[in-house]
């Protein structure tokens, strides 16, 4: 039986541990992604507002993969950490080459682009393909994190 | 930064992290952000008035240009995590420019990479990146370890180059007319904020561009005061005297609101202060010699494979000072919590606990031997500095107890101690002979440092005499010139130092306060010819050739001055 509350409150506590194990990745100088950050300069060109506005984002961004972790696993009719585990997997591989790396930059006001020029406002540097340009190492700490994310999902939708 | 205009020191994030720009200390291996006329030149520096905004003419056979350094502080907009930009504009003639920045994160031990964002030139490493941004400063051209560029400056041409940096989060390439406004809002908020500090003597230039340096040491997210900004600058040329003073010292803690509350400035007092309490409850009852700027305790000391400055190794990295046992910290502490109350500060009760236990500690261990305030390293004494300033600890605690701002149980018995504190430095720490306090008990030497505590409050009034002769004493014995050196005894080091220029500043404010004035202010006048060109002070001076020696710029010289100068200011009225 697959739980939806549960998998929702996976998804809590798995967006806590994905986004803390980002952090941690960039105190040990892995990489230069900063999700909050780069969720909230949507918003904002205040610092300090972004990150929190962009870590509430984020919470909500993993609500919603929670639940369309659920539906695959009611889908299936079953939820184990391991099958998570491969959700979490297709997860980095989406977010690292189309998400944030290719339609983040298109609805960002404050992104880089192919097609844009810092005449008038500020840009963020563009994540480039799978991320790379905020560290080598970004695509294995985006992987890490989104597998311990899924594992934590399937294993909570079906306890 | 170099007097040719080369950026040879720059750490990134903060003031105590890995440099970017280290060619001060490896002009192979260290990095630089280099900028100057291709033919020979000549150059000249000012800070514009009142502003921390750095100004370089340069003057050639075909013509003149200046160059504007400025750090902007984000008060606007997305900006940079860290951003330096330098403007440069041709006042006459035509003036060939080349330009090179040579990136190398972490002291220069790992590898940057070198690659373009949106044809922006880019360096990264880990977690740090940089931007080069041109305009109108010829096209940058990548190589595998440097941005460079080169271009014609002329009259009507501004060009401007900035380096936009990161750390752990993405970087901001920024519009020209962005980074433009961030420059002038920046030197709007140095000259409104210079306006409003409250000295009107005689040395106001000085005491100015002293805060303005000060400032700049604050790690604006604690409130903490570097030392100075820099490490192993050589207190000996070739010699192994090389220290990180990236830190903050609880030794320069009162020096450092005294001068912040002298200034009129209230609310980086009242943040070194909370910084201070905060920094030191991680090890209470026991203070530290030495905290990080963002409060940490732990400072391994190690040693970079850099070539040093001139040749100076070891280049070290963190403080082994930092546990040392070193008792003047404690008079430090309870003199800037009283500095903080008689300001109108408000202790905490949690706070005001923690301060009478810290006075009850100092009854305990005021007996001790220590390493003492110049701290010496696998030496212990009776240094009659430290002892001072246990006897500073324990009567500010009697007065905070007697005014309700800490518990007062134990008021009596730190009374008690205070005398005998008095006693042991009257009959051990003195000689008749020479009618001087001395370095330690049985010592043939003196002390320079034994001015801090004559300037705190020790021995006001009562022993105006005796403090009088010993000044004299230190200066004739110690002083080489206008300069003190800070003692010459045995210290545990090969080599020699320079002389201390806080210690010239200690005299100036020492003779000041036993009424001396018109020495002091002899003395000041002298010793402010000896800054550099644009009004900065090092640790230490070379009495003989003026070449500044040790870390740069050094806090506790720049407080020194603005303690002497409001002294004088005082006295004179």
């Amino acid at each position: 039986m697959v739980s939806l509350p549960a998998a929702l409150a996976g998804g809590f506590i798995g967006t806590l541990v994905l986004t803390t194990g980002l952090r941690a990745a960039t105190e040990l100088r892995l990489t230069r992604i900063d999700l909050p950050f780069l969720l909230g300069t949507v918003f904002t060109a205040d610092r300090t507002r972004a990150r929190a506005a962009g870590y509430a984002l984020h919470f909500l961004f993993g609500l919603l993969f929670a639940s369309a972790y659920y539906l695959i696993f009611a889908a299936l009719d079953q939820a184990s950490w391991w099958l998570g585990s491969l959700l979490g997997v297709a997860h980095a591989l989406f977010a690292a080459t189309a998400l944030v790396s290719v339609l983040l930059p298109l609805v960002h006001p404050r992104m880089g682009t192919q097609f844009s020029a810092a005449d008038s406002a500020p840009l963020l540097e563009p994540p480039g393909f799978m991320l790379l340009n905020y560290g080598a190492s970004t695509p294995i700490a985006m992987l890490v994190t989104h597998v311990v994310y899924g594992a934590i999902v399937g294993a909570a939708a079906a306890a | 930064m170099a007097a040719d205009g080369s950026i040879d020191w720059l750490c990134l994030p903060d003031l105590d992290s890995g440099s970017v720009f280290g060619a001060i200390l490896d002009p192979q291996r260290g990095g630089a952000f280099r900028l100057e006329p291709i033919e020979p030149f000549s150059a000249e520096r000012r800070y514009l008035e009142d502003s921390n905004l750095l100004e370089t003419t340069y003057r050639t056979s075909r013509g003149t240009v200046r160059v504007t350094d400025a750090m902007p502080l984000p008060l606007s907009g997305l900006a940079p995590t860290r951003e330096l930009v330098r403007s440069i504009e041709g006042l006459s003639g035509e003036v060939a420019i080349r330009w090179s920045v040579e990136p190398r994160f972490g002291y220069g031990q790992g590898r940057t990479h070198i690659g373009r964002r949106l044809g922006v030139p880019v360096a990264d490493a880990g977690p740090e990146a940089m931007a080069v941004l041109s305009f109108e400063a010829g096209e940058p051209q990548g190589s595998a370890d440097a941005i460079e560029g080169q271009f014609t400056a002329q009259p009507g041409v501004q060009a401007l180059l900035a380096l936009s940096m990161a750390h752990g989060d993405p970087l901001v390439f920024s519009p020209r007319s962005a980074i433009e406004r961030r420059t002038a809002e920046t030197l709007d908020y140095w000259r409104r904020w210079s306006r409003e500090r409250s000295y009107e003597g005689p040395w106001r230039e000085a005491v100015v561009r002293s805060a303005l340096a000060l400032k700049l040491l604050i790690h604006a997210p604690s409130g903490a005061i570097a030392a100075a900004a820099t490490t192993s600058l050589p207190e000996e040329l070739g010699g192994v005297r090389n220290w990180d003073y990236r830190y903050s010292w609880i030794r320069d803690s009162s020096a450092t609101l005294d001068a912040l509350l002298s200034l009129g400035c209230p609310s980086e007092g009242e943040a070194f202060f909370w910084w201070l309490l905060h920094a030191s409850q991680l090890t209470h009852p026991q203070v530290n010699v030495l905290y990080r700027l963002d409060g940490r305790a732990g400072l391994p000391e190690s040693e970079l494979d850099l070539s040093g400055y001139q040749g100076s190794r070891p280049v070290r990295i963190g403080n082994a000072a930092a546990p040392q046992r070193q008792l003047d910290v404690y008079g430090h502490l309870l003199q800037t919590a009283w500095l903080f109350v008689e300001a109108g500060g408000v202790l905490s009760a949690d706070t005001s606990s923690r301060l009478a236990s810290t006075a009850d500690l100092v009854c305990s261990i005021w007996s001790d031997e220590d390493s003492g305030i110049w701290e010496v390293r696998g030496l212990t004494r009776h240094f009659t500095q430290s002892k001072m300033m246990c006897w500073v600890a324990l009567e500010r605690a009697c007065r905070l107890a007697a005014d309700g701002h800490i518990p007062a149980k134990n008021a009596s018995h730190w009374l008690a101690q205070a005398t005998a504190i008095r006693r042991f430095l009257s009959d051990w720490c003195r000689s008749s002979e020479r009618d001087s306090y001395m370095r330690f008990p049985g010592a043939s030497e003196t002390d320079a440092g034994i001015l801090l505590p004559t300037l705190i409050g020790y021995g006001a009034g009562e022993e105006r005499e005796r403090l009088l002769s010993t000044v004299r004493n230190i200066r004739a014995e110690l002083g080489s010139g206008l300069h003190l050196h800070r003692y010459r005894g045995e210290d545990g080091l090969p080599g020699q130092e320079g002389a201390f220029l806080a210690c010239s500043f200690w005299l100036v404010d020492a003779l000041g306060r036993l009424g001396e004035i018109e020495e002091a202010s002899e003395l000041m006048e002298g010793l402010l010819a000896h800054s550099n060109d644009v009004g900065l002070y090092s640790e230490e001076i070379d009495p003989a050739s003026g070449a500044f020696l040790g870390n740069f710029p050094q806090g506790l010289v720049h407080l020194a001055l603005i303690n002497a100068a409001v002294t004088l200011q005082g006295e004179s009225h």
